[in-house]
C-alpha cells in the first residue's frame, strides 16, 4: 500500500537508525504521531512499550525508500550540480518523485554509485546487480567503449587532482559529444572536432552516455 | 637570435613600459602565423605540442602605435598541466597586456569558448580570433560572430592566417579596443 | 562584464577572497582569487610570500566553497563553464552537414593501428634515419666535403700559413697540428658534423610537421611506461638521435621532475647523437653481425637502465594524454627555415666546444697532462681488452662522444682494431660520457650536484658493460 511522505520519512529514519546504526530506537515525542500509527497499520512497523521497531517488510521497504533518497542527492550533487547544503533537503522531496522503475534509471545514469555525497552507502538495487553482471547499459567508461562507439561525456570519475585536470583540460566535459577511435596501444578518441590519445588510466576517468546502437 | 632553445622563462618578462598584445591559445590553432601577419616578421610555425617551449616576440604597428607582439606556448586551460602552459600562463598575467588575442579553431569553438570564458573571467582584455574559418566554412559550419560577441561582451573576428583573410579587421578592432580602454582608464 | 550564471556561492567566495589581497599581482585581483580558489599551488606560493596573513584567511574560505560540494571546485568550475560554453555554441553556431572520413584521417588511422603503424615506425627510421642521415648526411656529404674542401684544400693551405707566419713549432702545432684548431676543430665541426647534424634535422623538422609524432607517442606509450615514461617522452628521444644536447633542453617540455630525469639519464647513456651515429655506423661497416650486436646492447642498456631508474627514483607513475592533430603535408619552406634555425643554435653551441677542444687537448699535450690522462685511461681500456691507442680515442671522447669515435676511426683504418674491439669499443664509447654540451645543459636543467652523479654513474657504467660485452664475445668466440 501506498503511504504518505511523511510516513516515508519516518520509515527511512527508522531503517538509518536500526538497520545501518543498529540502534534501538524509542518513540520519545512521536508517540501518538499520525505516521507512526500509519505505519504501524501499514504492517511496516511494531511498536512495543516505549520502542519502535520494524517489521520484515517494513526493513524492505526502508532500504528502497534510503536508497531513492540517496540516489536523489547523487543525481542533484553529481548532474545538476546543486549545492552541498541544498541536497539533502531537495533530496528529501525529490526522492518521492523517484517512483520505482525510474529509480533504476536514475541508477544507471548516474554509474550505480555506491555512496551519497555525504559519503554514506547507497543499498543496492537490482540494476546494480545486473550492471556488475555486465548487463549494465547507459553510461560506461572510455576504457570499456569499443571502438567505433560513441556518445556523449556524462561525467568525469577521479579522485586524482591531476588526472582530472589532465581531462578537464582537453575539453572533456560533461555534454561533450565523444567517439572512441582505437582502444590499443592507446585510446584514441574524437571530442568535439579533435582528437586525443590517453592511458587506460584516464580512459577510466571519463564516463560516457553511450548513444543507443 | 630570434630563435632560441629552452628560453628561460624569468627572461619573459621585459621591462619597458610600452604596449604589449599577448597571443594565446592552444597547440595547432595557427597563433603563430597570426604573429606572423601581425609583426610580418617570419616566426617558425612550430606546429605540434612537445616539441620545445619557445617565446617569440615581434613588433608590430596597429592605428601608428607601435606594440610587442608575444607568441605563448600552447595553452587548453589557465590551470596549468604542463611546463608550457605554465610559461604561457606567467606571460599572461605578468606582462599586464593590452589586449589578449585568443586565437582559436573556428571549426572547434565549443571546446575552445572553455578558454576565453577563463580569459573573461579573469578580467584579461580578451578578443576572440575565429582562425581557420575557411576550413570551418568547408565543413559547413556557419558562426553568427555578432551575436557571439554579445554573448561574450568581447570583439570577436573570424580570420584566415594562411591567406590573411581578417587581418585587418583585427588590427582595426586591437586599436578600437585599445583605445576604449584608454578613455576608459582616464 | 560577464560572469557564468549561477555562480552565487563560488561567486561570493571569489568576491571574499578578492577583498582580501591587497598587492597587487600584475594581474586582476579576480583572476588571482579564481586560480586560489581552484587551489593552484603557484599562485598560492605568490600570494603566501606577498601577503601570508590574507592567505592564512583565504584557505578557509576556499575549504568552506568546497565543502558545498562533492567534487573538486576545479570541476564544479569547468562544468558550469562548459555549459555557458555550450550555451553559446548552440546560439551561435549553424551546422551544415557531418564531414567524411578523409584520406588524411584513413592514413592517420593506419598509423596509429599497429599492426600497420609499427612497420610504418621501422620504415620511417630506416629511411628517415639510416638512409637519409647514414646514408647521404654521413656518407655522401661527409666524403664531399671532407675530401673535396678539407683535404685537398683547407687543411695543406693552412699547414702552408702557419709554416709561413709562425715561427713557433708549439704555435704552429696548435692551428695545424694533428689535434689543431684548423686541422682537427674546424675539420670535425664542419666536414662531419654539421653534414650529419644538417641533414638529421630535416628529417626530423619533416617528421615533426606532418604531425607524426604524436601518433608515435601513442604507439609506443605502453612500452615507455615500463621505463618510468609516458609516450610524450619519445619526443626527446627522437630528438636526442639528433643532438642529446637540444633534446635535453626539450626534456623540460615532459609533466613531472621525475620524467624529466629519467629522460636525461636516457639521454646522457643510451642515445647516441647523430654524429656518434654517423660515425658508429661507419666504423661497424662491414660487421654486419656487430652492428645488430651494438644495437641489441643498447636497446638492452636503454629499457634496463629505464627500468631500473623508475623503480628506484620515488614519484608517482605519470598519466598519458596527448593531442592527436590531424595530418599536413610539410611546407618546404618552414622545414628549411626550421633547420636552418636548428643548425644555426647547434652550431654556435657546438662549434666552440670544438675550439675549446683542439686548445685543451693542445695545452694538455704541451704541459704533459694529456699523456699522464692517456696513461690513466689506458687501464680501464685494457680491461675491455682495447689496445692502449684506444685511450686516446676515449680521452677524446670526454669533449665529444663521436670525437672520440671519429678517433676510433683512425685506429681501425690503421687496421689495428679486431671486429669484436671495434664492437667493444662502439658500445663503450655511445654509453661513454656524453660531450661537454650536454653536460653543461644538464647543469643548467637538473643541478650540479645531479650532473656530477650521472656522470660518475655513466663513466662506471660504460665501462663495466664494455667489460662484461668483452669477456661474453670472447667466451662465445662470436666471430665478428
Amino acid at each position: 500500500m501506498k503511504i504518505s511522505e511523511r510516513a516515508e520519512e519516518i520509515l527511512e529514519t527508522l531503517w538509518v537508525r536500526s538497520e545501518e546504526k543498529a540502534e534501538q530506537v524509542g518513540l520519545g515525542v512521536a508517540r501518538g504521531n499520525p505516521e507512526v500509527e500509519e505505519l504501524v497499520k501499514a504492517g511496516l512497523a511494531t511498536v512495543r512499550g516505549d520502542r519502535i521497531a520494524l517489521t520484515e517488510r517494513g526493513r524492505a521497504e526502508g532500504e528502497k525508500v534510503t536508497r531513492r533518497h540517496r540516489l536523489a542527492e547523487r543525481f542533484l550533487s553529481d548532474l545538476l550540480h546543486v549545492k552541498e547544503r541544498l541536497v539533502h533537503p531537495v533530496g528529501c522531496r525529490f526522492e518521492h518523485l523517484l517512483v520505482e522503475g525510474i529509480e533504476d534509471n536514475i541508477c544507471a545514469l548516474l554509474g550505480h554509485p555506491r555512496t551519497c555525497p555525504h559519503g554514506r552507502p547507497i543499498p543496492e538495487g537490482e540494476c546494480c546487480r545486473r550492471f556488475r553482471e555486465g548487463a549494465g547499459k547507459g553510461v560506461m567508461a572510455l576504457a570499456a567503449m569499443e571502438a567505433g562507439q560513441g556518445g556523449r561525456v556524462a561525467y568525469i570519475q577521479t579522485r586524482d587532482r591531476s588526472r582530472l585536470q589532465k581531462i578537464m583540460a582537453m575539453g572533456v566535459l560533461p555534454g561533450m559529444p565523444i567517439t572512441l577511435i582505437q582502444t590499443f596501444p592507446s585510446y584514441v578518441f574524437q571530442v568535439g572536432q579533435s582528437q586525443f590519445a590517453v592511458d587506460e588510466r584516464l580512459a577510466e576517468g571519463i564516463i560516457v552516455r553511450t548513444a543507443a546502437r | 637570435m630570434r630563435r632560441r632553445f629552452g628560453r628561460r622563462t624569468r627572461q619573459a618578462a621585459p621591462s619597458d613600459g610600452g604596449r604589449r598584445i599577448v597571443i594565446v591559445g592552444s597547440p595547432n590553432v595557427g597563433k603563430s602565423l597570426i604573429f606572423t601577419r601581425l609583426t610580418g616578421a617570419y616566426a617558425v610555425v612550430s606546429n605540434y605540442p612537445g616539441t620545445t617551449v619557445e617565446v617569440f616576440r615581434g613588433w608590430a604597428h596597429v592605428g601608428g602605435e607601435r606594440y610587442e607582439v608575444i607568441d605563448t606556448p600552447g595553452m587548453y586551460s589557465l590551470l596549468p598541466v604542463s611546463e608550457e602552459e605554465l610559461v604561457a600562463r606567467r606571460i599572461l598575467l605578468s606582462d599586464r597586456p593590452d589586449a589578449v588575442l585568443h586565437v582559436a579553431d573556428a571549426k572547434n569553438l565549443e571546446r575552445m569558448l572553455l578558454l576565453t570564458l577563463q580569459l573573461i573571467e579573469a578580467r584579461l582584455p580578451v578578443i576572440l580570433v575565429l582562425n581557420i574559418i575557411d576550413e570551418a566554412e568547408r565543413l559547413g559550419m556557419a558562426i553568427d560572430v555578432p551575436r557571439l560577441e554579445r554573448e561574450l561582451r568581447a570583439p570577436v573576428c573570424a580570420t584566415d592566417a594562411t591567406t590573411g583573410r581578417g587581418v585587418d579587421a583585427l588590427r582595426g578592432r586591437i586599436e578600437e579596443y585599445v583605445s576604449r580602454a584608454r578613455m576608459g582608464r582616464h | 562584464m560577464y560572469h557564468v550564471p549561477g555562480w552565487d556561492a563560488i561567486e561570493a567566495s571569489l568576491d571574499r577572497i578578492e577583498s582580501l589581497l591587497a598587492r597587487p599581482y600584475g594581474m586582476s585581483g579576480r583572476a588571482v582569487a579564481l586560480l586560489l580558489l581552484q587551489g593552484d599551488d603557484e599562485i598560492a606560493g605568490i600570494v603566501g610570500a606577498a601577503e601570508p596573513e590574507a592567505l592564512e584567511k583565504i584557505r578557509p574560505i576556499v575549504a568552506e566553497a568546497q565543502a558545498r560540494y562533492d567534487d573538486p571546485l576545479p570541476y564544479i568550475i569547468a562544468v558550469r563553464r562548459q555549459e555557458e560554453a555550450s550555451r553559446i555554441t548552440r546560439a551561435v553556431l549553424s551546422r551544415g552537414a557531418a564531414p567524411r572520413v578523409g584520406f588524411a584521417e584513413r592514413l592517420s588511422r593506419i598509423m596509429m593501428n599497429p599492426l600497420t603503424g609499427i612497420p610504418l615506425v621501422l620504415l620511417i627510421l630506416y629511411l628517415g634515419l639510416y638512409k637519409f642521415v647514414g646514408g647521404f648526411g654521413a656518407g655522401v656529404l661527409v666524403d664531399l666535403v671532407e675530401d673535396a674542401v678539407f683535404v685537398r684544400r683547407v687543411n695543406p693551405w693552412t699547414a702552408a700559413l702557419a709554416e709561413r707566419l709562425l715561427p713557433w713549432e708549439s704555435a704552429r702545432a696548435l692551428i695545424a697540428g694533428d689535434y689543431g684548431i684548423v686541422t682537427l676543430g674546424v675539420r670535425y665541426a664542419v666536414a662531419i658534423i654539421l653534414p650529419i647534424v644538417a641533414t638529421f634535422f630535416i628529417a626530423f623538422a619533416v617528421i615533426e610537421d606532418s604531425g607524426y609524432l604524436p601518433r608515435l607517442a601513442m604507439l609506443i606509450d605502453r612500452l615507455f611506461k615500463a621505463i618510468g615514461l609516458t609516450g610524450r617522452a619519445v619526443i626527446p628521444m627522437v630528438l636526442g638521435l639528433g643532438c642529446d644536447t637540444m633534446a635535453t633542453l626539450v626534456t623540460r617540455t615532459l609533466p613531472t621532475v621525475r620524467e624529466r630525469l629519467i629522460s636525461t639519464i636516457l639521454l646522457a647513456l643510451a642515445i647516441p647523437c647523430s654524429a656518434q651515429l654517423g660515425v658508429i655506423l661507419s666504423l661497424l661497416d662491414g660487421h654486419p653481425l656487430g652492428l645488430w650486436v651494438w644495437v641489441g646492447v643498447m636497446g638492452g642498456v636503454f629499457i634496463l637502465v629505464g627500468a631500473l631508474s623508475s623503480r628506484v627514483l620515488p614519484g608517482e607513475a605519470p598519466s598519458f594524454y596527448m593531442e592527436i592533430p590531424p595530418l599536413r603535408l610539410p611546407r618546404p619552406a618552414n622545414v628549411l627555415i626550421k633547420t636552418y634555425s636548428r643548425v644555426r643554435w647547434y652550431f654556435l653551441e657546438i662549434f666552440p666546444v670544438f675550439i675549446l677542444a683542439s686548445v685543451v687537448i693542445w695545452a694538455g699535450q704541451m704541459t704533459g697532462l694529456f699523456d699522464r690522462g692517456v696513461a690513466l685511461l689506458r687501464h680501464p681500456v685494457r680491461w675491455i681488452g682495447l689496445p692502449d691507442d684506444a685511450a686516446v680515442a676515449f680521452l677524446f671522447g670526454f669533449f665529444r662522444r663521436d670525437y672520440g669515435a671519429a678517433g676510433l676511426f683512425d685506429i681501425k683504418r690503421a687496421g689495428l682494431l679486431t671486429g669484436r674491439q671495434i664492437v667493444v669499443a662502439c658500445t663503450t664509447l655511445a654509453l661513454f660520457l656524453p660531450c661537454v654540451a650536454q653536460f653543461l645543459i644538464t647543469v643548467r636543467e637538473r643541478g650540479l650536484r645531479t650532473a656530477v652523479a650521472l656522470s660518475a654513474f655513466v663513466f662506471v657504467f660504460s665501462f663495466s658493460v664494455g667489460f662484461l660485452l668483452n669477456k661474453v664475445l670472447v667466451f662465445w668466440a662470436v666471430p665478428l
